[in-house]
């Protein structure tokens, strides 16, 4: 299998061009930023609040970013030219991936220094945040690939949010319904079961189980993405 | 002469209605292919199909003898080019920069001369620089024409490539395609356009609902579905039709002795009549 770093670039270059004049989606993924300052007010922060700036990060910048590049370029039908071009798969993904990829990384940093959000220095929390990136994005890919354009992708991005980027405030509504008790085994709450732990002293074998969670959830999307991908290259549209 | 690409028993089924329906022709290496009918007779449908974007039903459909369903491989995909009626181009960016980034996805060398080259021909040089969204519908099409071309493929698959042009610029295509054809380029063109196929198209398939109805070089159909007549125009103004043997050889000759001949012409169906006469449909 062929596999172009020219290719990846120019995907790449043409995503970074294109959005310094998408100003919609510009100002969407930078609003962690702004909720990262205006947190910041009340202090001390809990590590929740951390965690829930980091999910949002996750949402707002990794998934939507995504989401948005993949529908638009489906909503336009260039999707279409680009897997009809002798880009691989692999190609694609990864060239589709690196603005996010970029991005995430940039308002992931500026909210940690905005916060003041020290790291506990440990593997499994490195891992557990590598691991819960990988899953965001292909959580972002199979959004925009599902969505028919950057509007509809938007929509569903809202009931994400809730699900995935509030944190501790909906694990406290589960504790008040049992019947969602299912809802625990979302990789974000992993995520911060996790860094509980890892807070708490505990040693990366008494953090297996959440990592595991977090790596199944990875895998699962993973997979999911690249059967719709491929399913969207043949079907017509 | 070798089929590039060849299709048999095709059907495509949607899932109201038979999109194609048992189709079987072959398209040979060089020629140009005019495949032709009205909107909705399934020649958007063929494309997909041929190109791998789309499996069909039944049937198979081979393209460098392999079928097209596994055409979708970096190796087949830079050995054809496709320019369907959709632009699929970056609004936000140039027109150069959309061309640029297709370079590096087929890897074309000399990309800045390609670039100039295929623009020209297409006639678009002095909108190099424009963002794509500040283009007309006409100047869209034709970047997606030269897009089609960067990598100078074997096979061409045209859908409607004048349909929004207008007649200078269509000429201009046309001369175009057909100087891509003698470097060896096989075309394959839908088009509702007769005068655009007669002018261009070595063979044309008409398709209607579906099916091909009627399949050979265009010189020949006009002569298969001739009526055998002329019309002769006289000095009085008068038109008559003469019927093609010695009765109507004998009349031409008095007609022409005694110079009342203006002009005569033949009267042989143009495309268009010919699809009308076999498939009851007008064109459009």
């Amino acid at each position: 299998m062929s596999f172009s770093l020219k290719r990846i670039y120019a995907i790449f270059y043409k995503d970074l061009k294109d959005l310094m004049k998408n100003m919609f989606v510009l100002t969407t993924v930078l609003t962690p930023v702004l909720f990262a300052v205006l947190t910041v007010q009340s202090e001390p922060l809990h590590f929740d609040v951390h965690y829930l700036i980091i999910n949002l990060v996750f949402i707002m910048t990794t998934v939507f970013l995504q989401g948005a590049i993949i529908a638009e370029e489906k909503e336009k039908n260039t999707l279409r030219g680009l897997m009809m071009s002798p880009a691989t798969t692999t190609e694609i993904l990864i060239g589709k991936s690196g603005l996010s990829v970029l991005l995430t990384i940039i308002t992931l940093a500026l909210c940690i220094r905005i916060t003041g959000y020290e790291f506990v220095y440990a593997n499994a929390l490195f891992l557990a945040l590598f691991l819960s990136f990988i899953l965001y994005l292909a959580m972002g890919t199979l959004l925009g690939l599902l969505a028919r354009t950057v509007v509809e992708a938007s929509l569903v991005l809202m009931p994400l949010m809730f699900v995935f980027g509030l944190g501790s405030l909906l694990l406290e509504i589960i504790s008040d319904y049992p019947s969602l008790v299912f809802l625990e085994y979302l990789p974000n709450f992993h995520l911060q079961f996790l860094v509980e732990a890892v807070d708490a002293g505990k040693a990366f074998r008494e953090v297996t189980g959440n990592l595991i969670v977090i790596a199944l959830w990875m895998v699962f999307v993973c997979f999911l993405t690249v059967m719709v991908y491929r399913k969207r290259e043949v079907d017509g549209k | 002469m070798e089929n590039i690409l060849s299709v048999k028993s095709l059907k495509h089924v949607f899932s109201k209605s038979t999109a194609i329906d048992n189709m079987s022709f072959e398209v040979q290496r060089g020629e140009i292919f005019g495949f032709l009918g009205p909107s909705g007779a399934g020649k958007t449908t063929t494309i997909k199909i041929l190109t791998g974007q789309l499996h069909p039903t039944s049937g198979t459909a081979l393209l460098f003898d392999v079928p097209s369903t596994q055409v979708n491989q970096p190796k087949y995909l830079k050995k054809f080019g496709v320019m369907t009626d959709n632009s699929g181009l970056y609004n936000r960016l140039s027109v150069y920069d959309n061309l640029h980034l297709y370079c590096e996805l087929y890897s074309v060398e000399n990309k800045q001369k390609r670039i100039d080259e295929v623009l020209d021909m297409v006639n678009l040089m002095d909108e190099k620089r424009k963002v794509v969204s500040k283009l007309s519908k006409g100047m869209l099409q034709r970047v997606t024409l030269a897009r089609a071309l960067l990598h100078e493929p074997e096979l061409l698959f045209l859908d409607e490539p004048t349909g929004a042009l207008d007649p200078a610029n269509s000429r201009h295509i046309h001369h175009g395609l057909q100087e891509l054809n003698r470097r060896g380029t096989t075309i394959f063109l839908t088009t509702h356009d007769m005068l655009e196929a007669e002018s261009l198209c070595h063979r044309v398939a008409f398709l209607n609902k579906g099916k091909v109805q009627l399949l050979d070089e265009p010189s020949k159909l006009r002569r298969k579905y001739s009526d055998d007549t002329l019309t002769v125009e006289l000095v009085t103004g008068e038109k008559r039709i003469l019927e093609n043997g010695p009765k109507g050889a004998q009349k031409l000759y008095e007609y022409m002795s005694s110079g009342q001949v203006v002009t005569l012409f033949s009267n042989e169906p143009t495309l268009g009549d010919i699809f009308v006469d076999v498939t009851g449909r007008s064109l459009v």
